[in-house]
């Protein structure tokens, strides 16, 4: 019986052990001064130590955190209002809902290329401004894509996040037992009850699941911030990127203990965020 | 209707805007309509070479990662599904943990064991650590497809004396399809979409259409740039569709005859 179960799992625990666990310690290792390429060497906490005392590091991680935070929150209320708004048209006009593929399949690059045309101060945004009379000039039009708080990085997490939550939520809305509502209406609940009683709580798990997917995708990703980053602070993962790259192998420990603190930072969000959303629903229920 | 005009300013205006861009490389401010031209196309036509090759490889990497990842998850699923175990809970937590933690984690540190097993700069290295990222995905189609489809026609078709795998074959497969179908789409798309890993663990000599596309953007030749998203936004249209249509056909012969 045992048996069975181990047997079943191996074809996913062997390729997880050997690249997943493999990969992670190795990263472990080398931010630990063991198993550069230079050759073995000894081990330190040196590195996390200089982390510490780094304020580039600081700025970078508070960019990173409030462009996740920021866009992943934003994804999933427009996916939310959308998912509603579709949800209250005849089932033959939610059909239109399909449209919002278009964002799913778009990969971030693309995304990120869109933004830049669209609001770059000489972008499609910027001229329609000039041809209406509203700027004189591209200097007038704000510069959206260097603020420096990752305004474009938003941008273009928000057009991949927004269909990602509609999809999500939708699933849920779309199946959703109408007779609920009906009998809340009878029992005389105005609209507003109905969705704050009976309607978001079955909407919360899958907001959730799309907040935190969104949330750690958008912090650990590199593609949009490679393209619509600004080089100071940078996000997170273009800091270890340059580190990686662009200076010599003596600096590589240092990217991989930002990258050990990545891992460590998104596992223990992800493990604290699902008790932290369960005990809610617990506790909503109980009321 | 304040919904549809909503919808269609986030995902058909995009689509507008690549198109005249793929029609207007000149499109400069502050014109608001640009003036025709094909350059792009032409550009394409001339030296087809690259742009080919490059949509050859990832269409090639992604359905083999679709592959693997099926085949890494179908008996796991399975067992997930209808066993119960000390610690299910945490090995399920721990099995999602590769599509949630940032990819440069393990992968910076996997490209280092892949240089010096030989893996690095290869495109079955390319396929192992996609397969990494996008497995979570089809686990959990797959599992939730095997909860769906329950154990009572396996067992009816083993009492009946059907051997393991005619099972699995006649009986399990075909209710399976659907979420298989659901599963390989999402795992076809993060492959085919992914431009750091294919860039970090093929080194550059593996090509890739995210590749392709990447250079383009960023330098001034956006007419192209847009005219080769669109084709990025066709190509996985097109395998949904035919997917479909496949998917329509084969239960239409199954159950009709």
């Amino acid at each position: 019986m045992k048996r069975g179960i181990v047997h079943g799992l191996l074809p996913l625990l062997l390729p997880y052990c050997a690249l997943f666990c493999a990969g992670l310690a190795l990263t472990l290792a080398q931010s630990l001064g063991l198993f550069l390429p230079l050759g073995p060497g000894e081990i330190t906490a040196g590195y996390y130590q200089n982390l510490i005392q780094d304020q580039g590091v600081k700025l970078s991680l508070g960019l990173s955190l409030s462009v996740a935070f920021l866009s992943a929150a934003g994804s999933v209320l427009g996916g939310t209002i959308l998912a509603l708004a579709l949800w209250r048209m005849p089932p033959g006009l939610r059909r239109i809902g399909v449209v919002s593929k278009v964002g799913l399949i778009l990969p971030h690059v693309a995304a990120a290329f869109l933004v830049l045309l669209m609001f770059s101060q000489t972008g499609l945004v910027s001229s329609l401004l000039f041809q209406t009379g509203i700027i004189a000039s591209p200097e007038e039009f704000p510069n959206i894509l260097h603020t420096g708080n990752g305004l474009g990085m938003i941008l273009a997490f928000l057009l991949k996040g927004v269909p990602f939550s509609l999809l999500l939520i939708g699933a849920v809305l779309f199946g959703f037992d109408i007779r609920l509502i009906q009998t809340a209406r009878m029992l005389g609940a105005g609209p507003w009850r109905v969705f704050w009683s009976v309607i978001l709580p079955r909407l919360l798990p899958a907001m959730h699941s799309a907040f935190i997917i969104l949330f750690l995708y958008a912090f650990g990703s590199f593609d949009i911030p490679f393209v619509l980053g600004e080089s100071h602070p940078g996000m997170l993962s273009i800091r270890v990127f340059d580190i990686f790259f662009q200076r010599d192998l003596v600096q590589r420990p240092q990217a991989m203990a930002i990258l050990t603190l990545m891992f460590v930072f998104a596992a223990v969000f992800a493990m604290l965020y699902n008790r932290f959303a369960a005990y809610l629903d617990g506790w909503r229920r109980k009321l | 209707m304040p919904t549809i005009i909503v919808l269609a300013l986030l995902f058909l205006l995009p689509v507008v805007v690549l198109i005249l861009q793929a029609g207007a490389p000149g499109w400069r401010f502050p014109e608001l309509m640009p003036e025709l031209s094909f350059d792009g196309l032409r550009f394409l036509a001339a030296r087809p070479g690259p742009f080919l090759t490059a949509l050859a490889s990832s269409l090639g990497y992604s359905l083999a990662t679709v592959a693997l990842t099926l085949a890494m998850t179908i008996l796991p699923a399975q067992v997930l599904a209808f066993r119960s175990f000390p610690g299910k809970n945490l090995l399920e937590g721990l099995l999602l943990l590769p599509a949630l933690v940032p990819a440069m984690t393990f992968s910076m540190g996997l490209h280092f064991i892949f240089i010096k097993i030989g893996l690095a700069d290869t495109t079955p290295g390319v396929i192992l650590v996609l397969a990494m990222i996008a497995y979570p995905y089809m686990l959990r189609a797959l599992t939730t497809g095997y909860m769906l489809m329950g154990r009572e026609y396996a067992v009816c078709a083993r009492n009946l004396g059907a051997p393991a795998w005619r099972v699995f074959l006649d009986v399990e497969l075909p209710q399976l399809l659907p979420a298989m179908a659901a599963g390989a789409s999402v795992v076809f798309l993060v492959a085919f979409s992914e431009y750091f890993l294919v860039f970090l663990i093929g080194g550059g000599s593996v090509a890739s259409f995210t590749g392709y596309l990447f250079p383009l953007i960023t330098s001034s030749n956006r007419g192209l740039g847009a005219l080769v998203t669109l084709v990025f936004l066709t190509v996985p249209i097109l395998l949904f569709i035919a997917l479909e249509l496949g998917l329509y056909r084969y239960h239409r012969k199954r159950w009709m005859g």
